[in-house]
């Protein structure tokens, strides 16, 4: 089931990048975003290092990019194509294992980076036998760690049912995160289904919780057994049982679903390793997410005169600015009415 | 001086104070250039009665100075302050944070005060804190790094252990990637100290990584990822990518020529430079070597950016070239119409900072700035350009061009691509309002947002 959806995100964020373009191509007439797709299947310039280094090695430069990219820098589409040497991204299914855990790359074109952490990779090396040899079996206690493939899950003799986890959750977790996850005194709610996408500027940010956001389900179990309860992680009172308990309670409570059909968990379910790799190849948002594809913008360096687009808003007006006095919704704004002495001093400067 | 105090600092000392210490300083080397400076023939250029040019007819004071009460008698001994502590006068120069920001103070972030710092160096007590789970009082003796995974042989190592290698110092800049985050929908905030303050540039000393994975015989035909983790409640956790383990970090255990602070990571921390401070990690005590990265909630939950179509980025590691303006900035209100060095700050995670360039109109007309500071990789470079203000409302902006030709973009640009939900690398430009002399708040610096 599980799949990257990187069609899906390329053809979103390629909706997204009409305004973005837009603004690239009053600096660049005649570009157009179609191209990057004529582009995909290993049309970039092959020999983009020896283009970085004819020009200094810089090569997020406009000139640099448009040589080894053609003029469609501005594309994100051709960043998801492990061929486009600014890609950060590698073919997941290759390296990931089953569940495709994300194999983000420093992208090719950095040649510095490559070129320096090669030469200390190869660079020969006599240790200097400072250190102490240790076994693997006595680092059983500090090795935490459950990765997206659900490598290190420990074992775990006498399960807790689902049920038990929620009371093992309400318990411990509950002051802080509300009983059914929906947040508490100011903490961060941990199922809130919102959806993430948002179509103006000032709408609210959507909350991003486990359910809605979060792409695996072994980060919950790695997540919580380390650093929660926030007052004493890794608590013997929850022990591994009762850290399985809880996970299985917060896959429920959020809805993710364990098969094809939408399974969820029962109450009297088993609170498993097992459970935990079947939610987590039905994470909803996992196919979402994409390497860092930065820069996302790719200037000129303009001195006079600039074009409107790199003006004041955008459209060359510079009197057309938000002010700090309010939010959208009217409230004030921090410390401005002291600074115009309309207030007394102090407000917002209160620290703990 | 009062915690809660606003900061309302003169952009430059007023007319008669100016007067009053060129005054005194011109007294000061009347009597040493007649001695030294002038027996040497002097510059054809330099022209003594044209340079004071600007002092014509301006009042002279003639009241005879005094001596202040501290050259009348002894000033403190040796040894008051064991571990020197800042001049009371300044003790308004603090890290601070925005108590709505988050619910309590173990999980949580301080500013450092930008707008008061000089150089690009920052002071080890107003380095940023940014804890998980609060900062740990780990004693040194007790701490222990083990290097385990794909390696030939697992290691541990003692602090004592860890000094002994063959050791770097380097300055870098280190950048929570939320810096800026309260500014993505709209400006909130009237101060570089919260604009841009989860930030400091400091010199860090330590061993490589590279060597020290070496040591253990790190198996790089397998290992792709180095996966870093503190030893405190939160025990922090990212993964690395092996090209960039094997670049240029470091495990580090000194700041400015001192013992990290615990604030900052004490005992060891890992040292990414130019990436995310999250990579950082503090109290480090173990370093697991892999081919799959970890996906702690470090690099999913958190520090991924969502975008408006809904999609999210991640493993979004380096820092992208940044820069701000502190002096003229907020803090301060200008005193008429005049001469004025603008300064500030500019880095890059991706190398040196290459130009700095200046605009007073909002952007449409630019002014390269001069560095006043070494410029190194991946560290602060202070920039600082001359600007004769005529009193008129202005835009200042700073712009950055970095070693790799990126160029730093406007905010409606980057909003446009980005969206404001990203919470995270908000590294557009900020604009400061400067309100014209004659107007209502005349001198006023607001940060404005286009
Ligand atoms: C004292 C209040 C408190 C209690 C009790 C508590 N937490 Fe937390 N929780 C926090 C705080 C604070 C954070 C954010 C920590 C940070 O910023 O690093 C957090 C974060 C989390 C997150 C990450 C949320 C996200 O969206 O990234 C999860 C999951 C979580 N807690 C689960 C639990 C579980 C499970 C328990 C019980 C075992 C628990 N918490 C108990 C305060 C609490």
């Amino acid at each position: 089931m599980f799949n990257t959806k990187k069609t899906l995100v390329a053809a979103a964020v390629a909706a997204t990048f009409a305004a973005g373009s837009a603004l690239a191509m009053s600096s660049n007439s005649g570009e157009n975003t179609t191209a990057a797709s004529e582009k995909i299947n290993g049309k970039w310039a092959a020999n983009y290092k020896e283009i970085i280094k004819a020009h200094d090695g810089k090569y997020l430069d406009r000139e640099v990019m448009d040589k080894i990219l053609g003029d469609d820098v501005n594309s994100l589409q051709a960043k998801l194509d492990p061929n486009n040497p600014y890609s950060f991204e590698v073919d997941d299914a290759i390296d990931g294992g089953p569940h495709g855990n994300a194999q983000c790359k420093v992208p090719k074109a950095f040649v510095e980076v490559w070129e320096s952490a090669e030469k200390n990779m190869k660079a020969d090396y006599v240790a200097k036998g400072f250190g102490t040899p240790i076994a693997e079996s006595a680092l059983k206690v500090w090795d935490i760690n459950v990765d997206g493939d659900g490598n290190g899950f420990p074992k775990v003799d006498k399960p807790m049912t689902v049920e038990k986890g929620g009371t093992v959750f309400v318990q411990f977790c509950g002051m802080c995160h509300g009983e059914f996850g929906e947040g508490a005194k100011g903490y961060l709610p941990l199922a809130v289904d919102e959806d993430l996408v948002t179509v103006d500027f000032t709408d609210p940010a959507p909350m991003k919780t486990i359910g809605n956001y979060w792409p695996y389900a072994t980060t919950i179990f790695d997540y919580n057994r380390r650093a929660m309860p926030f007052w004493s992680p890794n608590t013997p009172a929850i022990g591994d049982a009762g850290y399985y308990g809880i996970t299985a309670y917060l896959i429920q409570a959020n809805a993710i679903p364990l098969d094809d059909e939408g399974t969820e968990l029962e109450d009297d379910d088993l609170a498993t390793p097992q459970v935990i790799m079947k939610a987590n190849k039905y994470m909803q948002n996992q196919g979402n997410f994409f390497c860092d594809h930065r820069p996302i913008t790719h200037n000129k360096r303009c001195m006079k005169d600039c074009p409107d687009y790199l003006v004041g808003d955008g459209a060359g007006d510079i009197h057309n600015y938000r002010r700090a006095r309010t939010l959208p919704d009217g409230t004030l704004q921090y410390n401005v009415n002291e600074r115009l002495h309309e207030a007394a001093p102090g407000v917002g400067h209160k620290g703990f | 001086m009062t915690d809660n105090r606003v900061e309302e600092k003169v952009a430059l000392p007023t007319e008669e104070s100016r007067n009053q210490s060129r005054r005194a300083f011109l007294k000061g080397t009347a009597a040493v250039a007649g001695g030294v400076l002038f027996t040497k023939a002097a510059s054809a250029d330099y022209d003594p009665a044209k340079a004071v040019e600007p002092y014509k007819g301006k009042e002279e004071l003639t009241e005879v100075l005094q001596d202040g009460p501290w050259r009348k008698r002894l000033g403190f001994g040796v040894r008051k302050y064991p571990y020197g502590v800042p001049t009371p006068e300044v003790s308004y120069i603090q890290r601070r944070t925005l108590e709505w920001l988050t619910p309590d103070s173990m999980a949580s972030i301080t500013m450092t005060p930008l707008q008061h710092l000089h150089g690009i160096i920052t002071p080890n007590g107003l380095h940023f804190e940014r804890f998980h789970g609060g900062a740990p009082e780990i004693s040194a003796k007790d701490h222990r790094l083990v290097i385990h995974g794909l390696v030939e042989r697992p290691l541990i190592f003692t602090v004592d252990d860890l000094k002994r290698f063959p050791s770097i110092s380097r300055i870098h800049f280190i950048e929570c990637p939320a810096n800026g985050a309260m500014e993505w929908k709209g400006v909130q905030l009237n101060s570089v100290q919260w604009t841009h303050g989860m930030m400091s540039c400091l010199e860090y000393t330590g061993v490589r990584l590279s060597d020290l994975l070496k040591e253990a015989g790190v198996k790089l035909d397998k290992a792709r990822w180095v996966i870093p983790e503190g030893a405190d409640a939160s025990g922090m956790s990212r993964s690395i990518p092996m090209e960039i383990a094997m670049d240029d970090c470091f495990v580090a255990y000194a700041q400015n020529g001192e013992p990290l602070r615990r604030e900052q990571g004490y005992p060891i921390r890992l040292v990414v430079p130019g990436c995310e401070a999250n990579m950082w990690v503090k109290y480090l005590r173990r370093i697991k070597v892999t081919d799959v990265p970890l996906q702690h909630r470090e690099e999913t939950s958190k520090y991924t950016e969502l975008m408006p179509d809904g999609t999210a980025q991640r493993f979004s590691w380096y820092m992208e070239p940044n820069s701000v303006i502190t002096y003229p900035s907020p803090d301060f209100r200008m005193q008429g119409p005049g001469k004025y060095y603008v300064r500030g700050l500019a880095w890059s995670g991706r190398g040196k900072v290459a130009h700095v360039d200046v605009s007073f109109d909002g952007g449409r007309n630019w002014h390269e700035a001069r560095f006043t500071s070494p410029v190194l990789d991946k560290a602060w470079t202070r920039f600082e350009i001359e600007w004769d203000w005529d009193g008129s409302e202005a835009f200042l902006m700073s712009r950055v061009t970095d070693e790799t030709g990126y160029v730093q973009p406007p905010m409606p640009q980057m909003r446009s691509v980005e969206g404001t939900n990203n919470v995270y690398h908000r590294t557009a430009m900020v604009t400061w309002r400067v309100h014209a002399w004659n107007s209502k708040n005349g001198g006023l610096i607001e940060n404005v947002q286009y």
